[in-house]
């Protein structure tokens, strides 16, 4: 087998692997890609990443579900800790995405939601400062000026949790007017976040991360101007 | 705001919405957006079944600006119907007034054509009787030049010596009454006495019957047991929607309608104040017998001089009508989740939305009616029922004073499900309780065809494992689909008990697998991708010539991902509970709320609405809530008991709790991703039950 067709079986196990949810298939399949000197960033972006992608588009019809979702997240940790110490400064050439500062805003203690939108950001390579949840207003702030990100991401499952968004948003537009914030969670919907005036709303994991892609993008696009 | 050319209307208290285009009639529109207005004439504008009324304001909720310049121009025949205050309030016909921008219409209950049905009637309880409120007759040695001591203390006299009561207060408003009514009854009174306390009421004469009111205040339906305090006898029980609806369908909303909306609060107290005095004037109307058209001796209509028809009572022969006023009733106890009752007392709620949601108060209120504003008996207290924690309120407490899981060798979960779920489980040793977000999905709300109990709506459903064929049964009506003709089901929609029914149905049949996604091994043609939408995928439950809507009724796969959210949120509570108490099974599991008298219990365990039980030890309680409000009523001994409760019952967050999310996630899959179920052997094929 030539080292492009193992390449291409290797990227196809580590893909059915996280969609199928079979942590077995992506252990061994990453293990191969390191054993056989195959690139370990390559395995990731191409395989497990793209699994990923896949899971969150099955998501998003309703065909896989939160627990389908979680499953397919363990899979795709064991592959990224097996491959992600492999992973070279070299390959990262093209930099990672962006950094985004993520949590469940104050007097709201549900996360799963977050820690799902979380997942999808890591897996597009962002770096993520999770502050977790019932955070209060003040340390969204803090930690965005501490870690300059370019995006924070805020969570609510209720709708009286809801309206401490808007603060946020005030506060941090405040201090730094050039911060995307994107907004997800039960009870908002792309109107709630205009009217609050955040840059992006998530209605689901899958267009969390391309929603920020396209925040990002923006931002770059007026930084440069 | 709405495209050109369309409107957005949502009808209230459905829920109903949808976008149309403007210069139709709101008739038509209801029936685009499949809601239920009575139209006896044919939109002639004369039969004046189809009164709505168009509310004024701004509602976030919904995104829309309701404006009754949002109609077409008042018309001269409405007038023949709608009163000069009806008009003030902002009645219409339906089938005047023409749609010209976003609306919110209101149809009151009356202009609703399939009535809904309400399961809140009242189950045979044991109560104590020992009432808060009781009567005492005595006579009274008149006045005179050698006595002319002042009429009350003549009374206390008088009390004191038949009965033994000393040093009690009397209201001023009863006071001011006091002098004639004993004159009235010649010296011999009955007087209402309060706690021992106080005297509230004092009729003419000898009194045995007397009457009270015992209200449950759901967030979505508002019930009331209208009791002969003597008898202990419900004489009657009516219900309404809870007026509040239109502020927002649960708890949170109304919470976040009055954060946003300054008066809000006083506006959504206002109404259910209202609504009650409604209710309360329905049950008294009851009392009396029905009135007719009055017809003269050649069966003509008699007009009166207003023009209007004469009506004269019709009392059924050998009835007994106590022909009873709002003024009759002389007690009033209210139990309701914590943020009505907040919102009731006009106690600012925004805390109890907020974590860790302490409520202002626990223990039970003492407060005049006339503070309230609620029409009873001038000097009546009403009694509101203490509160446990902020999701677990005033309703929890009446279940528990009714069931007493705390006089119990027996471990009990009890579950109460409504828009909220709310938990207890333990003994006469402990007790524990919490709530969960099943959300409205049980209950019909948020499903594709999702509608509340009435006419048209599917409550039993059969599939056929073998063919994956659809049998089923609406409510209004006896028989089966396989027993009918298609167009006599007409079929609207599927209602809490039905959605039950169609997972764990999908479920046992093999449409649906273990983790809610539909199969790929379907053998029917009702699998299918929504011709609008075809990245979403549906089953077809009714067709379109099965329904008198004349589209096919469905259950998408989002429908089915929202009833798993919700039953995974109900089983997740009961399992972290038993994990708290050290328990992994219970004796006995009591389902609560009008809706648990619904539930079938087989259906509940095949979809994993709660870990395994034995069948025989799984029963419905009906609604206990509503029970609790009564008990208080008519024994004053349990007013003690529920304060107690209230503050020994310990409450338990269940989303902080270790590896929550792990357990809700497990608990999502149908039954369970693994726990093992081996009550259902029988019920559920191996093949099915074992899958991966």
């Amino acid at each position: 087998m030539g080292k492009e067709e193992l390449r291409e079986e290797l990227l196809k196990k580590l893909h059915e692997g996280v969609v199928e949810f079979e942590e077995d298939q992506v252990r061994e399949a990453a293990q191969k890609v390191l054993d056989e000197g195959l690139n370990a960033y390559d395995a990731v972006m191409n395989g497990l990443a793209a699994g990923m992608q896949e899971v969150g588009d099955l998501y998003d019809q309703h065909e896989y579900f939160v627990p389908e979702l979680l499953m397919a997240a363990d899979a795709l940790y064991v592959g990224l800790d097996i491959l992600r110490p492999h992973i070279t400064l070299e390959d990262l050439g093209n930099k990672p995405k962006g950094q985004v500062v993520i949590g469940t805003v104050q007097g709201d203690v549900h996360d799963i939601g977050k820690n799902i939108i979380k997942m999808m950001f890591e897996v597009a390579g962002f770096t993520v400062h999770d502050l977790g949840r019932d955070v209060p207003l003040e340390k969204f702030v803090e930690e965005q000026l501490n870690t300059d990100s370019e995006i924070v991401a805020l969570s609510a499952m209720m709708t009286t949790t809801m309206m401490g968004m808007e603060k946020v948003i005030k506060m941090i537009k405040e201090k730094n007017p050039n911060v995307a914030i994107m907004l997800g969670g039960a009870p908002v919907t792309s109107d709630t976040a205009e009217l609050f005036g955040a840059d992006g709303y998530a209605e689901s994991a899958g267009n969390a991360v391309q929603e920020a892609i396209k925040m990002i993008g923006r931002l770059r696009e007026m930084q440069e101007k | 705001m709405s495209r050109n050319g369309t409107a957005k209307v949502i009808f209230q208290p459905s829920g109903r919405r949808g976008e149309v285009e403007k210069g139709i009639n709101i008739i038509e529109a209801s029936r685009r957006i499949g809601v239920d207005i009575e139209t006896l004439c044919g939109e002639k504008k004369v039969c004046g079944k189809c009164k709505v009324r168009i509310e004024e304001g701004s509602f976030e909720k919904f995104g829309i600006v309701s404006s009754r310049d949002h109609v077409g121009p008042w018309q001269e025949e409405e007038g023949n119907f709608i009163t000069p205050d009806q008009k003030e309030a902002g009645y219409r016909l339906a089938c005047a007034a023409e749609i010209m921008d976003d609306l919110l219409v209101f149809v009151p209950e009356e202009s609703r054509a399939g009535k809904q049905v309400v399961s809140k009637a009242a189950r045979d309880i044991e109560i104590n009787r020992n009432p808060a409120v009781k009567i005492y007759t005595v006579t009274i040695i008149p006045p005179s030049f050698k006595d002319p001591l002042g009429d009350f203390e003549r009374m206390m006299q008088a009390l004191e010596k038949e009965y033994g009561l000393k040093g009690l207060n009397i209201d001023l408003f009863t006071l001011r009454d006091f002098p004639n009514i004993v004159r009235k009854g010649e010296w011999t009174v009955t007087a209402a006495v309060w706690m021992d306390k106080e005297i509230i009421k004092v009729w003419p004469g000898e009194v045995e019957d007397y009457y009270g009111i015992a209200i449950d205040v759901g967030t979505t339906t508002v019930a009331a047991y209208f009791c002969n305090m003597r008898t202990m006898e419900v004489i009657d029980t009516v219900s309404m929607m809870n007026p509040q609806c239109k502020y927002g369908e649960d708890v949170m909303a109304r919470i976040t309608y009055h954060m946003q909306n300054p008066g809000g609060l006083e506006r959504m107290s206002n109404d259910l104040i209202e609504g009650l005095n409604e209710l309360i004037k329905q049950a008294c109307d009851g009392t009396h017998p029905a009135k007719k058209k009055k017809k003269d001796e050649t069966g003509k209509v008699v007009k009166g001089e207003d023009g209007q028809p004469v009506m004269v009572e019709a009392p059924e022969e050998g009835k007994v009508y106590p022909r009873l006023e709002p003024s009759d009733i002389v007690d009033l106890t209210l139990g309701g989740n914590t943020a009505m009752h907040h919102i009731l007392l006009k106690l600012d709620p925004r805390y109890v939305g907020l974590a860790p949601f302490p409520p202002v108060i626990h223990r039970s209120l003492d407060i005049r009616a006339r503070d309230l504003g609620i029409n009873i008996n001038k000097s009546s207290n009403v009694f509101v029922m203490p509160n446990e924690a902020g999701f677990v309120g005033a309703d929890n407490v009446c279940v528990l004073v009714t069931e007493r899981p705390h006089t119990s060798d027996e471990l009990q979960l009890i579950i109460d499900i409504g828009t909220n779920g709310e938990l207890v489980l333990g003994n006469r040793d402990k007790l524990i309780s919490s709530s969960c977000a099943t959300g409205p999905a049980l209950e019909g709300a948020q499903l594709a065809f999702g509608m509340r109990a009435a006419p048209g709506a599917i409550e039993r459903i059969k599939i056929d494992p073998k063919t994956h064929d659809v049998d089923y049964k609406v409510i209004g009506r006896e028989a089966w689909l396989k027993y009918s003709k298609p167009e006599d089901m007409k079929t609207k929609g599927i209602c809490g008990s039905g959605i039950l029914d169609v997972l764990a149905e999908l479920y046992r049949s093999g449409v649906v697998t273990k983790s809610g996604r539909f199969s790929k091994t379907q053998k029917s043609n009702r699998f299918r991708n929504n011709p609008d939408n075809p990245r979403q995928k549906e089953f077809v439950i009714a067709w379109a010539n099965e329904t008198s809507i004349g589209k096919d009724v469905v259950i998408t796969q989002k429908d089915v991902r929202q009833i798993q959210l919700a039953k995974g949120a109900l089983y997740t509570g009961c399992k972290l509970m038993m994990r708290r108490m050290g328990i992994d099974k219970v004796d006995t599991i009591k389902i609560a709320g009008a809706f648990g008298t619904h539930v079938a219990k087989d259906k509940a365990l095949i979809m994993g609405l709660f870990p395994d039980c034995d069948l025989e030890n799984v029963m419905s309680v009906g609604n206990a809530a509503g029970d609790g409000a009564r008990i208080v009523l008519l024994d004053r001994n349990m007013r003690d008991e529920a304060n107690w409760i209230a503050r020994n019952v310990e409450y338990i967050e269940l989303t902080v709790e270790k590896d929550f999310e792990q357990q809700f996630m497990e608990s999502m899959q149908i039954p369970h991703m693994k726990d093992e179920f081996p009550h259902l052997k029988g019920y559920v094929p191996e093949e099915i039950l074992h899958q991966k």
